[in-house]
């Protein structure tokens, strides 16, 4: 019995360490953002301002930049546009290559598979030539089009959703006169909610978090996206920290709270892709 | 019977043809001219560029600072290597009899869903060398004296730097054993109970087997995820002092987007390329068979 309780709290001071390890650097970095300018020179950056001193002028100054309210915008833009076509033809690629055998269906599945092994930073070199070629340079349109063509994790999900649904239902459902078409988007799509939500989920995570395709392709002021703002931000504020960290925890309020709310379909959903490969 | 096979294939090609023309001139096609750019000198904005044979390959291998930068990958490597008996520790941690694991569960994997531009901005301020936290936290510990520059100093910058990409991505892995630990059926191991085997043999024969086909992956990850280490140098230190502190990947693309030199930078992109699938091979014959054969 001692045994046990000792051993309980051995493990609750390995949890409560890795705790503060992974909340130290934000939670300071929340300090800082109540801080005075002279705060900061006069206060221990591991302590909280005194209470009296506590502003939110930082945050009041980054809310009221209208480059913020721009990168919501196009933040939410993209997101939406690419997830709707993303889950689009990620469900009716992954019922198809699931549930249908036709000529060329091994060359379909291995561009697919050769799709998700190119590794994606480099591919931009050559990519950079066929946006702007298509004259999506500096548009919405680069990042969107690139995340709905090569972000392919959604196919892996949908295809395990699918290979555990009956093979019967289609067949009954085409027996009873039911078109291929109607048969999927009657039948088959909306079994695949679940996974659609978790699809949904990371997507949005991985997009609201992406830095390096607008980066490289919307380089104008209007088009900056959450991630892009806040390291044009950190440009411009040099030298004042307590600014900038307040436009830090407000660029990660997003995600967090996405995380918070659907927990549960993010870590199924990142299990299940890694299980597959 | 005809009339149904001609809809069938007319609901594949019209459902498919979108999906894959996106495919082919989105990822394959520039796949492709990747390998055809790296004969040539394109300067990423010149109508035409010239043949210049395997010039680019024989300069890609005299670049000091880009084996430089790819030994710089091999210390996120190492780094991410060592944290894997470390993860899966936690994993067991977090599934066995815990008092508050699911909240154990959610900080774990939290630093990987957070912004990571923001994360890196986080971590300059925490080693910064003018009222930075970890040196705050060092004097509360007096040891002061271990404090330095900790993302200019050349010899350390790179450790400085793998320390934020664990702390970013181990909670990836963590989830990852977790749910392999967690995938064993129960009845599996009772069933072995039953037929008398201790815990030795479960933890041999079942628990490590499960296991390490996670491994196996994570440690692909690792490779894959080390050799295309990227935001954290290019926001914390853009690979600085110098390419102290570059990667291939970021190394690869200052070369195109910096030095406009894109036929150069094309060549590294074929490099890393043909390092990934050729490692993805090799572990998918050699280590993955091994490990499924010791498995039966």
């Amino acid at each position: 019995m001692v045994k046990r309780v000792s051993n309980q709290v051995m493990k609750q001071i390995i949890c409560i360490a890795m705790v503060l390890i992974v909340l130290a650097p934000i939670l300071l970095t929340l300090f800082a953002s109540l801080k005075t300018k002279a705060d900061m020179v006069l206060t221990s950056p591991l302590l909280l301002p005194p209470l009296k001193n506590i502003t939110f002028d930082n945050f009041a100054k980054v809310l009221t930049d209208k480059y913020l309210l721009l990168g919501f915008k196009n933040t939410g833009i993209m997101l939406v546009v690419s997830l709707f076509f993303n889950v689009m033809f990620g469900t009716i690629t992954a019922f198809i290559i699931e549930r249908f055998d036709f000529r060329g269906k091994k060359i379909v599945v291995g561009l697919f598979f050769i799709g998700m092994l190119i590794p994606t930073f480099v591919t931009e070199i050559s990519r950079f030539k066929v946006i702007q070629g298509l004259n999506l340079y500096n548009t919405l349109g680069a990042p969107i089009i690139i995340y709905i063509a090569s972000d392919l994790m959604q196919l892996y999900i949908y295809r395990q959703f699918i290979s555990t649904l009956p093979v019967s239902l289609d067949e009954a459902a085409l027996i009873d006169g039911c078109s291929y078409f109607k048969l999927f988007r009657k039948i088959i799509f909306p079994l695949l909610a679940p996974a659609t939500a978790t699809v949904c989920i990371i997507k949005a995570i991985n997009i609201i978090n992406d830095m390096y395709i607008p980066y490289l392709y919307m380089p104008k002021n209007k088009l900056r996206t959450l991630t892009t703002f806040l390291m044009n931000y950190a440009n411009a504020q040099q030298g004042s920290w307590q600014t900038l960290a307040a436009g830090i925890i407000i660029i990660m309020i997003p995600t967090i709270i996405i995380y918070v709310f659907f927990q549960r379909y993010i870590l199924a959903g990142i299990a299940a892709g890694a299980v597959k490969e | 019977m005809s009339k149904l096979s001609r809809k069938r294939k007319q609901f594949i090609f019209i459902s498919l043809v979108i999906p894959l023309l996106l495919l082919i001139a989105f990822v394959v096609f520039p796949a492709f001219d990747l390998f055809k750019m790296s004969f040539t000198n394109w300067d990423g904005y010149s109508p035409s560029s010239k043949f210049i044979g395997i010039d680019n390959y024989i300069s890609m291998l005299k670049n000091s600072d880009l084996w430089l930068s790819l030994k710089n990958n091999a210390v996120y490597f190492v780094v991410h290597l060592l944290m894997i008996p470390v993860e899966l520790g936690f994993a067991v941690l977090l599934i066995s009899k815990l008092r508050a694991a699911k909240f154990y569960k959610t900080m774990v994997f939290m630093p990987y869903i957070i912004n990571g531009v923001a994360i890196a901005y986080v971590f300059s301020y925490f080693f910064s060398p003018i009222n930075g936290a970890f040196d705050s936290i060092l004097q509360v510990l007096n040891l002061d004296s271990l404090s330095r520059n900790w993302l200019s100093d050349v010899k350390i910058v790179n450790y400085v730097l793998s320390f934020v990409s664990v702390w970013k991505y181990s909670g990836y892995h963590v989830i990852l054993f977790m749910a392999a630990l967690q995938s064993i059926p129960k009845d599996l191991e009772e069933a072995a109970k039953v037929d008398g085997a201790t815990t030795v043999h479960i933890f041999k024969f079942i628990q490590v087997p499960a296991i390490m086909l996670m491994v196996d992956f994570v440690l692909f990850d690792n490779i894959r995820g080390a050799l295309q280490v990227f935001d954290i140098p290019f926001v914390m230190t853009s690979g600085g002092p110098g390419y102290a502190s570059s990667t291939f990947t970021l190394y690869t693309i200052k070369t195109a987007f910096t030095f406009s030199n894109f036929g150069l930078a094309s060549t590294m992109a074929v490099a890393i390329m043909v390092l990934i699938i050729v490692i993805y091979i090799i572990q998918n014959k050699i280590i993955h068979g091994f490990v499924l054969k010791n498995r039966r």
